[in-house]
């Protein structure tokens, strides 16, 4: 049996969980292809007009896996390990898919505030008619190679927070940082400018400690998106950041949130900080000039 | 401190109703302007380009009142649980702070205890003043609703047209005025007389109209360029179940949240957000009662508002009820809006002759 995975939006949440639980389990895993014109153009047809360009991209990629494979996973997540919830938009996704597609919809509710997530996974295995003992192995070897990678991660940022370039902090949601296609490789633009790009997501966070801090006016977000950004942002400060951008998909309603916040970190250290707004009618040379004046500012 | 005096956020025609409950307890209140193309455009200005629509009308309607000597604003957020409103406070205030207003801010969030303790330390009432203007602000608000009700049922039997919309205008300047609650069920007779002198034709059969939606913009007719009236005057019986009582009756109870969930889950499994679970079950419920046809209305990028949408146009192409969806912002005029109304018009009349024959 082929479970297939959209490789957009939530799929960047937890990149190499999802495929090593399928696989271990006994299931082949078929992923969308790395988004391109003709995935953005299928899902911004079917998506209703006023919803972010993200979700666009992510109904896209579920159209390309319709009659591919025999289930599509489309999880519910509704809130993570603190307690804290994703996006309203994240919430309704299997019932919106279930609308869009004709292949069946494989999903489940990952909410922690009622129920832990190695329950769920273990009632998702069982929808997969799998014994105890297989759906235990898959989800230790998930969470193995999840932290595995994120070792990785750690090792790879303080490479780069090593190098002599001036260092820029791209702040973004997963899914607009690593998706090249929708990010029109700005990650890339900035490394031929001679900087060093820095991902927000990839900032490693002390282990937590149980005081607050003492700055009150910072907002307490109840989007664990939110939440890690401004708290990674008051973590990257602490390296030597020439500059920080800030990239949005259209019409993300939590961004117009966050944005006011980040903006108002970086006017109080000072730092230059620029802001992008994405759609599908994003043109490259726009963005590269943009970047470009950007990078001017901070000699 | 300096003295307090207040400001608010207005809402349609419940600003009439905040305002005597603020009076009512002893504050100085300064009432918030009156919607109109001036404010949304001040307010638009100044807000957040990415935020949503009801905020940059608030704003707008802080300004004059905070020009008139204001200096503290009452803001209610966190009322829909998983979207924006949750921020309307903290980022008004930051928004007001870079534009050079030192407000005070005052954020209800919606527990009771902490409703009291915060109005109790700004206006120093007593229990009793306080239970007499919570009281007094339910039977005004109450009776607001009551009335545009009976405005829905009048306004498209009504034989001359137009007596309907006079009466509403005349019921609340004085529903502003009155200030003193002996006089009000002087009022409310006065205004339940003066509804059934109008003339009607009892015995028309309509065709029903429903108006779905986020509540702000569903129930302020500033915003939605008075959606109800228009379709009311085009001969519609228009109907809509959101309404301020309907939402503070879901605080106070939640199972109702759980029954809604229940009727709805074929078509959505969770809630997301603000009232978008309430749209899907209030559009199921209007097809089941034979309506022919359902207005949608939202603040342009709406995130509940906009994540159901896909299911209630699928419930619009299984059932075949005529379906309108009106995002509004500060860019829609209202000439469009009417070309739209007026053709949505054209369907529902042809929807209501097919069924009737």
């Amino acid at each position: 049996m082929i479970i297939g995975i959209p490789k957009a939006l939530i799929y960047w949440k937890r990149t190499h969980f999802w495929e090593e639980f399928f696989k271990s389990l006994g299931f082949e895993v078929l992923f969308s292809p790395v988004t391109n014109r003709e995935i953005v153009e299928m899902g911004v047809r079917i998506a209703d007009p006023e919803t972010c360009f993200a979700t666009k991209v992510y109904w896209g990629h579920l159209l390309w896996l319709d009659g591919k494979c025999d289930l599509i996973f489309v999880p519910r997540l509704k809130a993570n390990n603190e307690k804290l919830e994703y996006c309203p938009k994240f919430f309704a996704l299997p019932d919106l898919a279930k609308i869009l597609v004709k292949t069946p919809i494989l999903t489940e509710t990952f909410d922690e505030r009622k129920e832990k997530i190695k329950k769920t996974l273990v009632k998702l295995g069982k929808k997969l008619n799998k014994n105890s003992k297989e759906i235990q192995k898959a989800i230790t070897d998930a969470f193995l190679n999840e932290e595995k990678e994120k070792q990785k991660q750690k090792q790879r940022f303080f490479k780069k927070i090593l190098s002599k370039k001036p260092k820029i902090v791209l702040i973004s949601h997963p899914y607009n940082l690593y998706d090249v296609y929708v990010n029109l490789r700005t990650k890339e633009k900035l490394e031929r400018l001679g900087t060093q790009p820095l991902l927000i997501n990839e900032v490693p966070v002390p282990i937590k400690k149980e005081i607050k801090p003492e700055q009150s006016d910072i907002i307490d977000f109840h989007w664990e998106f939110g939440k890690e950004i401004i708290e990674k942002i008051q973590e990257i400060f602490k390296y030597d950041i020439m500059g920080g951008i800030e990239i949005s998909s259209f019409q993300c309603g939590c961004d117009g949130v966050i944005k006011e916040f980040v903006e108002q970190e970086f006017k109080k250290k000072k730092i230059p900080f620029l802001y992008i707004i994405l759609d599908e009618h994003t043109g490259e040379a726009g963005l590269q000039t943009r970047l470009e004046a950007f990078i001017d500012t901070l000699h | 401190m300096e003295k307090p005096i207040v400001t608010f956020a207005g809402w349609g025609n419940y600003t009439i109703a905040f305002k005597s409950l603020l009076e009512g307890v002893g504050l100085e209140v300064i009432p918030p302007a009156k919607t109109n193309s001036k404010t949304i455009a001040e307010g638009a200005k100044m807000a957040p380009e990415m935020f949503c629509f009801p905020m940059k009308v608030t704003i707008g309607n802080y300004m004059p009142a905070l020009r008139k000597g204001a200096n503290t604003i009452f803001m209610t957020e966190n009322v829909g649980g998983s979207c924006r409103q949750r921020y309307y406070g903290a980022i008004q205030e930051k928004v007001l702070k870079d534009n050079g207003w030192e407000i005070n801010f005052v954020n209800l969030k919606v527990s009771p205890r902490q409703l009291y303790s915060k109005i109790k330390e700004i206006s120093k009432a007593s229990f009793w003043q306080m239970l007499r203007a919570i009281r007094f602000f339910f039977k005004k608000l109450i009776l607001i609703e009551r009335i545009e009700k009976m405005a829905q049922y009048y306004r498209p039997r009504e034989v001359e047209k137009g007596t309907t919309d006079k009466l509403l205008f005349w019921f609340f300047l004085k529903l502003e005025e009155l200030n003193k609650e002996k006089y009000f069920s002087g009022l409310k007779k006065e205004v339940l007389k003066r509804f059934s002198r109008i003339k009607i034709d009892k015995n028309k059969v309509l065709p029903k109209v429903a108006l779905i939606g986020e509540i702000y913009t569903v129930t302020d007719s500033t915003i939605n360029f008075e959606v109800e009236k228009k379709l009311g005057n085009e001969g519609m019986e228009v109907h809509r179940e959101m309404e301020l009582s309907y939402h503070l009756k879901k605080v106070i109870f939640p199972w109702k949240d759980w029954l809604i969930q229940r009727k709805i889950n074929p078509y959505l499994k969770s809630t997301v957000g603000g009232h978008g679970r309430d749209a899907v079950y209030e559009m199921l419920h209007y097809v089941k009662k034979d309506f022919n046809g359902v207005v949608h209305l939202l603040p342009f990028g709406c995130m509940p508002e906009v994540t159901v949408r896909p299911i209630l146009e699928k419930i619009h192409q299984e059932s075949g009820i005529p379906f309108l969806s009106l995002s509004l912002d500060e860019q829609v005029a209202e000439a469009g809006i009417n070309t739209r109304i007026e053709a949505f018009v054209d369907v529902v009349i042809n929807h209501f002759k097919n069924k009737k024959t």
